[in-house]
């Protein structure tokens, strides 16, 4: 009665209000409700109800700082009667609370407490913080939960840990810190993409990274790179700065993901960044690291006089074994200069070009934060600015990036916030992979070392298809520019206590702008190309809209309810401009506008979605779990018979710790069983309008001789109506065990993911005139499992040593595939059914043979010929297993940590091998230090065969003595960081101080001859374990210096 | 008052329009497949796309060239990618990337040409889209599909015939392989409706009457019908237009296009470029230098009294490697010789030769000498006629997709080559198309 009396009296004061409908008037009745239900404040007096005394109750929450500790939520234990602190942590019960009843004090993040309220005094009571991974909370899709009462598998990654990593993008500081996140770094230049896979491969054609969201904002991760750096791409997520990160989630098994639809199905990453508290004073953080970078191990090279006493024996070789070439030992080509020749091996030079490229790279960054809030605002403010330099020269990277993170609260029911982030990456890039021209590596790596670096007459000399390396190193120009703002807004709104309400809207946006220029002076842009630049501008811009209904109510203390619906739209657009010119006036001109031949083109592509989604969860007393979970996507990717999309979720879990035959078992702090399926999909990466039927314009050609091109227009692709998502079941089981109150928590989850109606570019016969269409029919299957021990293993006075370790085991297979497909040049990695992805295809050599020093390879159809019949799969770039460990420390004001990642059971390709040790098919290169384990005579035992041009030895590409075990141990990192006690800080008003010292990519144990078994030579992401003119990845060792004021 | 707002900001975001809308989203760099050949100008522009097709890199534009003068014994091979010392060493695999890319090649330019072939004829006439145009644009399209089949057979022997365009995924495919001789006879039929429809004009770029002709004096040397073989010559050498100019590079040389030499020949624009001289130009020169004459080759073609002015088709660098020069623009805008009037003379003194009259072939012989800057040939008898011909013509289309046919056509390849694997005159049908077409058989030889 007193609420319609509110109404009534709001409707009278109101004059807007009288002109809304009875609808309008109905949902003013629920706020007003929830309003007058919290506000009503009345006398307190004590009241005698059947001997039981009833008194009032308030008090003040805060933690072990002093600070009030909003949102807690006071519930009277055994009832129903619940409230929550305000603003500056004040509760307060009227004459409803039993004497001597006891009062339930939580927070997420805090461990709970209960109190026991005698008399109507004023409480003060203090929270204690939770560090154990209980009641850690953890973001989920939509939403956050404690970690007691998570059903999905999800692993948190505290961002603090690693982001002293000297990489560009956080995610490539994450190997080896959560069970089953598989990531290989590629390559040791800064800010280029890494293999990232959450769970395995499922897709050939669509992507296979994770959905990265950063504050809600579906972000793009895909490069937008043009230029060509051999086959490299850089990483979008680069321009994310680690340090304004709060915590990275990955959320793994189906309950988990699947309410991300079309998109869950390789995993979600999702990112928080940093916010200010309420009520809290303004803290000011500032930090810097200062280190250097250098490669641990350079390719060891044969000396000019032996590399071309190599180039002699091939010779000699090759024409005994073809008299037609006429190859002897008379005309071989390192004779006496007298008899015509180059001279005599030992009178070569050798000219080091491996020590111009390198160097010792310098590190740097810096990072100023300032967070606080008042009752009512709250902020974040970050700024940092990094600039690593790779170890080859003529690379850097640089990032500047701003960030604002602003939240208010309207009244006590609206809140509305803003999340901004605006980064300036700067890249000065150069090849580092394959292709000759303008290939930086290469042609430090691939010439003969006895041929000298200049002319006789004092030009720069180029050998074979390389540059000259010096004028490389002085001309190098190819620089990208890239602005990134990701930023949303958004509106909560609590209707009721239960009820809340989200809308946000969301953008992600790039502007990638990237040239090059290639004077006369480089392959690219000699004569008669006579310069040859390009720029080109790609524009990248996702938005995103959403809205969220949530409910959330325990009924009876027992049956705890939730529910989720919400709806989102995205549209995603790239543009891009692209220009060229050729033949400037002199290389003093480098824009296009001065030069005489000039082309440009562009590109548009758009797509959207519309989903609607919701999640129901249910638990009864945290024991028993049930969670359900639905996403409907709308994709306009796919034909109309098949734009829909539903994906649907199961989970659930028993907390067995919370039966009354564990209750009481003390060493066991919790114990939960957990099982789901669902269904998630995967429709990134492919072609916006793969489903249609095509033609395209571009293909002009003249009418006549004088015209010039006139329009053309061309069949591009058919039409396949019936398109639709990739589609992966999985199927998750999982234990979660706690002992000793938490000193040991292990958390383990079996899965199987199975992915049909894979996107496959079905090859057609050529006959049709296109190669392929895009169509759903392969399988492929990923089982494995996965295990995370966090343990305490000291925790005594001052000292605490903690260990994580985290192994995981994922078996890859391609069910399902009509046509084996080839990846990458030569064929050497190929995708067939009943095979794991990422297999090599080669030839298999048995032996050298002793005698003839000739290589036998298996003739596997025994049709006593080597063809591409005998090709086998042999060994694969995926390790068995992967993982983890890591130890911290503290003692004091000393903490250190120390990190090993491992994986064992991947191959490697080692292509540089395959260059470098040709046995003279491949005239002019330099050879590798292994060509002294050549067959010279007969008797002699090694896998190196005779070095000859003729005959299959080093003829046939794809041979298996070039595969390697690529397993390999990792100190990954280490840091030491001592803080300066308090009491000599507060006399300049210094709250914390921290030195420390980091060390990364310290040490590597492998078995691999190359320089780094991570190293890859292509972003495509069906290309993995081919090793080529990549640098390793660094070891660097920086200084940092951490200061809050 | 504050509740109310934030009521309606909750309906204003929850407004959601019609998905289905929302989700059209239509491309803007391609058009959708029905709407292509409509009306005169579409149908222009159809055309085009078909030439282009004809003169991409995967055929005319460096590819298919490439395997015909790489499977002589002219040229080495100097680069990284052992695909192309197949050729070069008659060991050519099924999974050879490049026999690959050209038979696919050759197939998407004739399902270009079917789709002009199917939809032009039924155009309706405009204005401005007269029947002459009409028959003009089909008659270019069996002119290119004639060529293409004609590629075809003498590449693979044996080749399945589709004429009709690909409009679905279950189309073009399923079919087993023709014999040489009825692919032969569809090349024929293609000629002779081209001859038709196609005006009798000039064009060096584009297909003209005359340029079958010239592709039909072509035609029937390679079956041996040597009558008919030299009328379509006489044709075409009658003709003012065509001529042999001289010295030998005039017709490539300073940037040269579309000169009296050709009868046909395929355009490159800065927009389209050919990826030819980027395999013969030295890295000095922003090539890759794939392959490269080879020492036998260079010590005719610098031979006065052999090579004659043809010697400025090579090039050497300043440490002394030799190269091809005969394409070597930048922008890469070479064009591809498919027809030139010296191949005409040569085909004329061939047929002539053949029939018995040893003058008149001289007579041919000696004016592509002559244009060498070379004497009259001392070739006499029978025998010396065909050797000296054929001596001609390995030095005059030494860069140009012919040696190879030449020897496998006159059955030389034994005696020249030392080639005694008759299924090695062939090319393997590429392994991925016998797998996803199980109709397709294997070239006699191969797996």
């Amino acid at each position: 009665m007193k609420t319609i009396n509110k109404i009534l009296e709001i409707k009278s004061r109101t004059p807007f209000s009288l002109k809304l409908s009875c609808l309008f008037a109905i949902c003013t009745m629920i706020f007003q409700h929830s309003i007058s239900y919290a506000n009503i404040i009345e006398p307190a007096f004590l009241k005698r109800e059947l001997g039981v005394i009833n008194i009032a109750v308030a008090g003040k929450v805060t933690d072990a700082n002093g600070n009030s500790l909003p949102g807690v939520t006071v519930t009277i234990k055994g009832t129903n009667t619940s409230t929550a602190t305000d603003l500056e942590g004040n509760f307060k019960f009227s004459n409803q609370v039993p004497e001597n009843s006891v009062i339930t004090l939580s927070l997420l993040g805090f461990k709970t407490k209960e109190v026991v309220v005698t008399n109507a005094n004023f409480l003060t009571i203090l929270l204690e913080e939770d560090l154990r991974q209980l009641s850690e909370v953890v973001v989920i899709g939509y939403g956050s939960q404690e970690r007691k009462d998570l059903i999905g598998s999800i692993s948190k990654i505290n961002a603090d840990e690693v982001k002293q990593i000297p990489v560009g993008s956080f995610d490539a500081q994450l190997q080896g810190k959560a069970a089953g996140l598989q990531i290989n770094s590629n390559t040791g230049i800064p800010g280029e993409g890494i293999f990232i896979r959450v769970r395995g491969t499922t897709s050939i054609n669509a992507s296979n990274d994770p959905l990265y969201i950063v504050d809600g904002v579906f972000i793009n991760n895909s490069s937008l790179q043009t230029v060509s750096t051999g086959g490299k791409a850089t990483s979008p997520i680069a321009d994310i700065n680690p340090a304004d990160i709060e915590s990275v989630e990955v959320l793994k098994d189906a309950s988990a993901t699947a309410i991300y639809g079309a998109r869950g199905a390789n995993g979600v990453v999702i990112v928080t960044t940093k916010r200010g508290n309420y009520n809290s004073k303004a803290k000011l953080g500032f930090n810097a690291t200062q280190g250097i970078a250098e490669a641990a191990k350079i390719w060891g090279q044969a000396s000019g006089p032996l590399n071309a006493e190599l180039h002699n024996e091939s010779w000699i070789n090759s024409g005994i074994d073809n008299p037609a070439l006429n190859q002897t030992y008379a005309n071989r080509p390192f004779r006496p200069v007298s008899e015509g020749g180059r001279g005599l091996p030992e009178e070569q030079q050798t000219y080091d070009r491996l020590g111009d490229i390198f160097q010792t790279a310098r590190l740097q960054s810096y990072d100023l934060s300032l967070q606080g809030g008042s009752s009512g605002t709250k902020y974040y403010f970050g700024a940092g600015y990094t600039r690593q330099e790779a170890i080859m020269k003529p690379v850097y990277f640089n990032r500047a990036s701003f960030k604002l993170n602003l939240d208010q609260k309207v009244n006590n029911n609206i809140q509305v916030g803003i999340t901004n982030s605006i980064s300036r990456t700067f890249r000065n890039q150069a090849r580092a992979g394959d292709g000759p021209q303008g290939g930086m590596f290469q042609t430090a790596l691939l010439v003969a070392t006895y041929l000298p670096k200049f002319n006789a007459d004092g030009t720069p000399a180029k050998w074979g298809p390389w540059d000259n390396l010096d004028v490389l190193l002085n001309n190098y120009d190819v620089k990208t520019k890239n602005i990134r703002y990701i930023g949303n807004v958004y509106l909560d709104a609590d209707i009721t206590p239960e009820l809340k309400f989200r809308s946000s809207f969301g953008i992600d946006y790039n502007d990638y702008n990237e040239s090059e220029y290639w004077n006369s002076l480089t392959l690219i842009g000699a004569s008669p190309t006579n310069g040859l630049a390009t720029a080109a501008v790609t524009n990248n811009s996702t938005w995103l809209n959403e809205q969220t209904l949530s409910y959330r109510k325990v009924f009876n203390g027992d049956h705890n309810f939730g529910l989720l619906v919400g709806n989102s739209l995205q549209g995603d657009l790239i543009k891009s401009t692209f220009a060229q010119g050729t033949n400037f006036p002199n290389d003093s001109f480098k824009k296009i506008s001065s030069a005489a031949t000039r082309i440009g083109s562009d590109s548009w592509t758009e797509s959207k979605l519309v989903s609607f989604f919701s999640r129901a969860d249910y638990n009864y007393r945290s024991k028993y779990y049930l969670q359900l979970s639905v996403r409907a996507d709308g994709s306009s990717r796919f034909g109309a018979d098949n734009r829909w999309g539903y994906f649907p979720s199961v989970g659930t879990a028993w907390r067995i710790k919370e039966e009354n035959f564990l209750r009481d078992v003390n060493f066991i702090s919790d114990l939960k069983l957990r099982g789901s399926f669902g269904i998630t999909g995967n429709q990134n990466g492919i072609n916006n309008f793969a489903s249609r039927g095509l033609w395209i314009g571009g293909v002009g050609y003249p009418d006549n001789i004088t015209g010039g091109d006139k329009p053309g227009i061309a069949p591009q692709q058919l039409a396949n109506p019936t398109l639709r998502w990739e589609k992966t079941r999985q199927i998750n089981g999982g234990v979660d065990l706690g002992l000793w109150n938490g000193r040991v928590a292990l958390e383990l989850n079996v899965y199987r993911k199975y992915t049909s109606d894979l996107l496959i570019q079905r090859p057609l016969a050529s006959s049709t005139g296109f190669s392929s269409y895009y169509s759903n029919e392969g399988e492929i299957s990923n089982t494995g499992f996965e295990l995370n021990i966090n343990t305490t293993n000291i925790e005594k006075g001052d000292f605490q040593w903690q260990t994580n370790f985290n192994i995981a085991s994922n078996k890859n297979v391609i069910e399902k595939l009509a046509t084996p497909i080839n990846v990458y040049s030569r064929d050497w990695l190929r995708m067939e059914e009943g095979h794991p992805m990422y297999s090599f295809w080669l030839y298999k050599q048995l032996y050298v043979d002793p005698q003839t020093g000739d290589a036998v390879f298996e003739d596997v159809n025994k049709d006593g010929k080597i063809t591409v019949e005998d090709r086998q799969l042999l060994g694969n770039a995926m390790p068995d297993f992967f993982g983890g460990i890591s130890n911290s420390f503290t003692y004091k004001g000393w903490d250190a940590s120390i990190l090993f990642t491992f994986q064992y059971g991947n191959d490697v390709f080692n292509m540089n091998e395959f260059f470098d040790m040709a046995g003279g098919t491949r005239a002019e290169r330099f050879a590798s230090a292994n060509s002294t384990k050549r067959w010279q005579n007969p008797g002699d035992i090694t896998d190196v065969p005779r070095f000859t041009t003729v005959g299959n030895n080093y003829r046939l590409e794809q041979n298996s003595r070039l595969l390697e075990d690529g397993s390999f141990i990792r100190l990954k990192q280490l840091s030491i960081g001592y803080s300066i006690p308090k009491r000599l800080l507060t006399r300049f008003k210094i709250e914390d101080l921290r030195l420390s010292f980091t060390g990364s990519n310290v040490l590597l144990f492998t078995k691999y001859s190359g320089l780094d078994p991570e190293s890859n030579v292509a972003s495509s992401q069906n290309v993995q374990g081919l090793d080529f003119g990549t640098p390793p990845q660094p070891r660097t060792f920086q200084l940092g210096i951490n200061l809050t004021l | 008052m504050k509740h109310l707002r934030y009521f309606i900001l909750f309906v204003i975001a929850s407004i959601t329009f019609s998905c289905n809308n929302f989700l059209e989203v239509q491309p803007q760099e391609s058009i959708s497949d029905e709407s292509t050949i409509t009306n005169g100008s579409s149908a222009e522009t159809a055309v085009r796309g078909m030439y282009r097709a004809l003169a991409s890199n995967s055929y005319y534009g460096s590819t298919f060239q490439s395997i015909g003068y790489l499977s002589g014994d002219n040229i080495q091979w100097t680069g990284s990618q052992a695909i192309a010392g197949q050729f070069v060493n008659h060991d050519v695999r099924a999974d050879n990337g490049s026999v690959a890319a050209v038979w696919s090649a050759i197939y998407t330019t004739i399902n270009r040409a079917n789709n002009v072939i199917a939809k032009v004829s039924t155009l309706a006439l405009e204005p401005t889209f007269t029947q002459e145009k009409k028959d003009q644009l089909v008659g270019e399209a069996y002119f290119v599909r004639a060529l293409a089949y004609f590629d075809l057979v003498r590449l693979w022997g044996t080749v399945p015939i589709y004429l009709a365009p690909t409009l679905s995924i279950n189309d073009n495919h399923g079919k087993a392989k023709s014999s040489k001789e009825e692919v032969y006879a569809q090349v024929l039929a293609d000629l002779k409706a081209a001859e038709t429809l196609l005006p009798q004009t000039t064009n060096r770029i584009r297909a003209t009457r005359k340029t079958v002709w010239a592709l039909r004096s072509r035609y029937h040397l390679y079956n041996k019908e040597w009558a008919a073989a030299e009328s379509y010559a006489d044709k075409v050498i009658a003709d003012q237009s065509y001529n042999l100019i001289a010295p030998y590079s005039s017709f490539f040389a300073n940037n040269a296009v579309a000169t009296q030499e050709s009868v046909f020949e395929l355009s490159y624009s800065a927009t389209n470029t050919s990826s030819h001289r980027g395999n013969w130009q030295p890295p000095q020169n922003g090539g890759t230098r794939q392959w490269a004459p080879n020492s036998e080759f260079l010590a005719l073609i610098n031979d006065p009294l052999i090579g004659g002015n043809r010697s400025a088709m090579v090039s050497s660098t300043s440490d002394g490697r030799w190269y091809g020069n005969m394409y070597y623009r930048s922008p890469a805008t070479d064009p591809a010789y498919v027809i030139r009037i010296a191949e005409i003379r040569l085909i004329r003194a061939e047929a002539r030769a053949q029939q018995g009259k040893y003058e008149d072939a001289l007579k041919d012989l000696d004016a592509v000498r002559e244009r060498a800057g070379l004497g009259a040939s001392s070739a006499d008898g029978k025998d010396e006629i065909f050797l000296a011909i054929e001596q001609e013509r390995r030095l005059e289309f030494a860069f140009e997709p012919h040696r190879w046919f030449d020897l496998v056509r006159t059955d030389r390849a034994e005696a020249v080559l030392g080639l005694s694997d008759r299924n090695r005159y062939v090319l393997p049908i590429p392994i991925d198309e016998l797998k996803v077409d199980p109709a397709l058989e294997p070239n006699e030889g191969y797996l």
